[in-house]
């Protein structure tokens, strides 16, 4: 645990175990809690201290873009961040630190549901009321849970499953595409598919349906290139698994009633913050299910020794079968929130850059791990978006610091960690003996 | 660590006290703009970005700008779009809700204009794509406008050139499959093409796909099947492409390009094989006169090369922005009233003077334009040939 402070920890170790001590207490509700009540500080005072700090107007996405923008301006982000989201954080946390406890242990008791949505409502309103202040930061947010979804399902086959698979794109196109004509067909009127044949009101009832039939496109599709692509292992699997992905982009340029290198347009306006955020609480629970199974053991058992593992009486076939097509699910899905959030699709949208995306967080984060995706995903997704300002030397910044995490943790930032919901929200008084 | 921890608070008390300056001066409007910086066509990102700074140099020069007779400072916050749908609407939604923007001049490209005026619309800021000529941009978005040809007018302008130029009856198209411009102009052209000369005059309708560079195969369909002109809506890297590899193969007769052709570096990769050549575009560099030249003379000095089109046209689409917003007759200071009536002044201007030539822009948004045949001459310059007004 000491090393996770890394290079700073052996000298000046006392520091940081103080700051652990004194922050190990909080359990993870307080520590929801005091981000709600922050954002709410926020949202009533925020205008006001900014304009007292010198600020334009409330810092975005944590002060960093008005701070390189006008560099003069550092200090008054920096304070504004510390005053709204650190210090409110931290101070609410530890006040309610002693009755949150209370909480927890009551709640561990009761099935496990409850305390798990009773978390998540709290984190939902803390991500609703921080984007309510502007349009910028939710879509930002949109896109940043999206990708979390595609750095998860992408982990299971690069991380859980050990096999280098470049075809994501490809499936997010195939999800995006299927889930975008079924509802442009049916609830849009529009240049490609004409007339919309149901009225518009039943669109959201129909968009979960058209989201999971597009994450099935996207499955069929993993499926046909499982076949003859597990056959082979390692360089060969990465290599056809990309020519799949150019197959698959020339498929839809080539589509004209698809809309060709045009691309679709005007997909409704469904994929909001809480049906993203829905889906993607489906999409780790599921996923962390996944893992933590008889089948996600069997995964790591492939892995480690395909041959052992075989021996060992795992259906190695099937194994891999079931994982590749759940993870093209999940990618499909994941196309498909995206399609509707940008509202526009092009098959140049699903090329090589996605692709390096995509994997640049999948091995920022972690491999073989849910919470390394989560933080591969939102810290890379934040980063460039907060070096925006920086413009080419964004493209300096993020690829040296991703040569740095490669060389000091190769396996990513929180690889090997399993996410265990129990241990997350159990009550903290008993850690500082641990440390 | 209490010593640093002092040190810093000093820092951030200081900085604090320094910083609120600068703030609360004058009334400020900003432009935004919205351009590929980084990602595939960087190019196309600095012309946008140069026109801007030129822009804003004269603004600055006139003392800011008069609005229904009060002076403005003018502000232009230049975001990059990495040439990236999402990113674009990422862009756009900034510029709309962070930096209160007036108007929004870019994204050039379709791709990134498409999901970025949808954003623009949605959020009612008035945007104009210089260079978008993708019909699915303007549609249906009263907030969003373009400031060049759509291609519907240029396939036929080209098609008609030809037939008054050179009287042939057989033409032959290579064009990029996978690639939204390119695609769209081959297949309007065709259309015009065989309105002209009856069905089956296009003897040829090859296609390759991006960044393939070998089209001896096409070219030889293309030489056998008896055409008499080749039309190649293609990009700078390839028009020089495939101009070498037909003239190795024996091709003579003319090759005709559209707009995509107006890049400096058109010239410098063809070299002589390009020279002679015709191509439709929105304004001429070489022989330009009045502002046009002006511009041109002003843009070489400064940044050390001709614009090609895309600056001249972001040239002309932040001249229209300033002309609605002179138009609007005084800003009230709420910023989605004046966005609509930004807007309403967009829509309502009639005959336009830029420097590509006179606009007036229809209920959909599109400017009515004339376009113009440039002749590549033997030195390599963009010669204007011929004005065809819709």
């Amino acid at each position: 645990m000491v090393e996770k402070n890394g290079a700073s920890s052996i000298d000046t170790p006392k520091r940081f175990v103080r700051l652990r001590q004194f922050l190990g207490d909080i359990p993870l509700l307080a520590w929801l809690f005091g981000g709600l009540i922050s954002v709410l500080v926020e949202t009533q005072v925020g205008d006001a201290l900014a304009s007292l700090l010198g600020l334009p107007k409330v810092p975005v996405l944590f002060g960093c873009v008005l701070a390189l923008k006008h560099p003069l301006l550092l200090p008054g982000a920096l304070a504004y961040v510390s005053v709204i989201y650190i210090a409110t954080i931290v101070l609410v946390g530890k006040i309610t630190a002693r009755p949150f406890n209370l909480l927890a242990e009551k709640m561990i008791q009761w099935p496990i549901v409850i305390p798990v949505a009773i978390h998540l409502i709290t984190l939902y309103a803390i991500m609703h009321v921080w984007s309510d202040i502007s349009l910028y930061r939710e879509l930002t947010l949109k896109l940043t849970l999206i990708a979390i979804m595609l750095t998860l399902s992408l982990n299971i086959i690069n991380g859980y499953m050990g096999e280098f698979s470049c075809s994501h794109p490809g499936f997010m196109s195939l999800g995006a595409y299927g889930a975008s004509a079924i509802m442009v067909l049916f609830f849009v009127n529009d240049r490609l598919f004409g007339k919309a044949l149901l009225p518009e009101a039943l669109g959201p009832f129909f968009f979960p349906i058209a989201l999971i039939l597009g994450g099935v496109a996207a499955a069929l599709g993993a499926l046909l290139i499982a076949i003859p692509s597990f056959k082979t292992r390692g360089d060969y699997l990465a290599i056809i698994s990309l020519a799949f992905m150019f197959i698959v982009k020339s498929l839809f340029e080539n589509l004209q009633f698809m809309g060709g290198a045009r691309g679709i347009k005007g997909q409704p306006d469904l994929a909001n913050l809480p049906t993203v955020f829905i889906w993607l609480v489906i999409c780790v629970w599921v996923i962390n299910n996944f893992v933590r199974s008889t089948m996600g053991k069997a995964l790591n058992a492939v892995r480690d020794d395909e041959m052992a593992a075989e021996a060992m009486t795992v259906n190695t076939r099937r194994t891999k079968m079931v994982a590749f097509l759940f993870a093209a699910f999940w990618a499909g899905v994941a196309g498909g929130l995206f399609a509707h959030t940008v509202r526009f699709i092009n098959p140049n949208t699903f090329g090589v850059q996605r692709l390096a995306e995509v994997l640049a967080m999948v091995y920022f984060g972690g491999l073989n791990s849910v919470y390394g995706s989560i933080v591969g995903a939102v810290s890379l997704n934040l980063l460039s978006e907060m070096l925006r300002p920086l413009a080419l030397f964004k493209w300096i910044i993020i690829p040296l610091l991703l040569i740095l995490i490669m060389i000091y943790r190769p396996t990513g930032l929180v690889a090997f960690k399993e996410f265990d919901v129990r241990k997350l929200i159990q009550p903290k008084h008993k850690s500082e003996k641990e440390v | 660590m209490r010593k640093g921890f002092l040190v810093l608070v000093a820092i951030l008390v200081l900085g604090l006290a320094l910083a609120p300056c600068g703030w609360t001066a004058q009334k400020t409007i900003k432009i935004g703009i919205n351009a590929p910086i980084t990602g595939d066509i960087p190019k196309v990102g600095e012309g946008s970005k140069y026109a801007a700074e030129m822009w804003l140099e004269d603004i600055n020069a006139a003392g800011g700008l008069e609005v229904g007779g009060v002076k403005y400072n003018v502000e232009v916050v230049v975001e990059d779009n990495e040439s990236k749908p999402e990113s674009a609407a990422k862009a756009a939604t900034k510029l709309i809700t962070e930096d209160e923007v007036l108007a929004i001049v870019g994204p050039q490209a379709s791709s990134q204009a498409i999901p970025a005026g949808e954003m623009a619309n949605n959020y009612g800021t008035p945007m104009i794509s210089p260079w978008s000529t993708n019909p699915d941009t303007t549609k249906d978005r009263p907030f969003v406008f373009r400031g060049c040809f759509l291609d519907p007018f240029q396939g036929p302008v080209v098609a008609n050139f030809i037939k008054e130029e050179f009287g042939f009856t057989k033409a032959a198209v290579l064009y990029d499959v996978a690639s939204d411009y390119p695609k769209g102009l081959a297949e309007v052209f065709k259309e015009a093409w065989e309105k002209n000369n009856g069905p089956g005059s296009v003897v040829a309708f090859e296609s390759f796909t991006t960044k393939d560079a070998d089209f001896s195969s096409q070219l030889t369909n293309i030489i056998n099947s008896g055409a008499q002109v080749l039309f190649t809506p293609q990009y700078y890297n390839e028009v020089a492409l495939i101009v070498q590899q037909a003239h190795e193969l024996g091709w003579k007769n003319p090759i005709v390009g559209s707009d995509s052709w107006g890049s400096a570096e058109t010239v410098k990769l063809c070299g002589e094989d390009c020279y002679g050549l015709f191509f439709s575009t929105h304004y001429a560099s070489a022989g330009a006169t009045g502002a046009t030249k002006a511009f041109i003379e002003r843009y070489n000095k400064k940044y050390g090369y001709v614009p090609d089109d895309v600056g001249a046209l972001t040239w002309d689409a932040l001249r229209i922005v300033q002309a609605a917003i002179e138009g609007t007759g005084g800003l009230s200071g709420d910023l989605k009233k004046d966005r609509e009536k930004v807007k309403d002044a967009l829509a309502g201007i009639k005959e336009f003077a830029g420097i590509t030539g006179k606009m007036t822009f229809t209920p959909d948004g599109d400017p009515i334009k004339c376009a113009v045949i440039v002749r590549i001459s033997d030195k390599g310059e963009f010669e204007f040939f011929k004005s065809v007004c819709p």
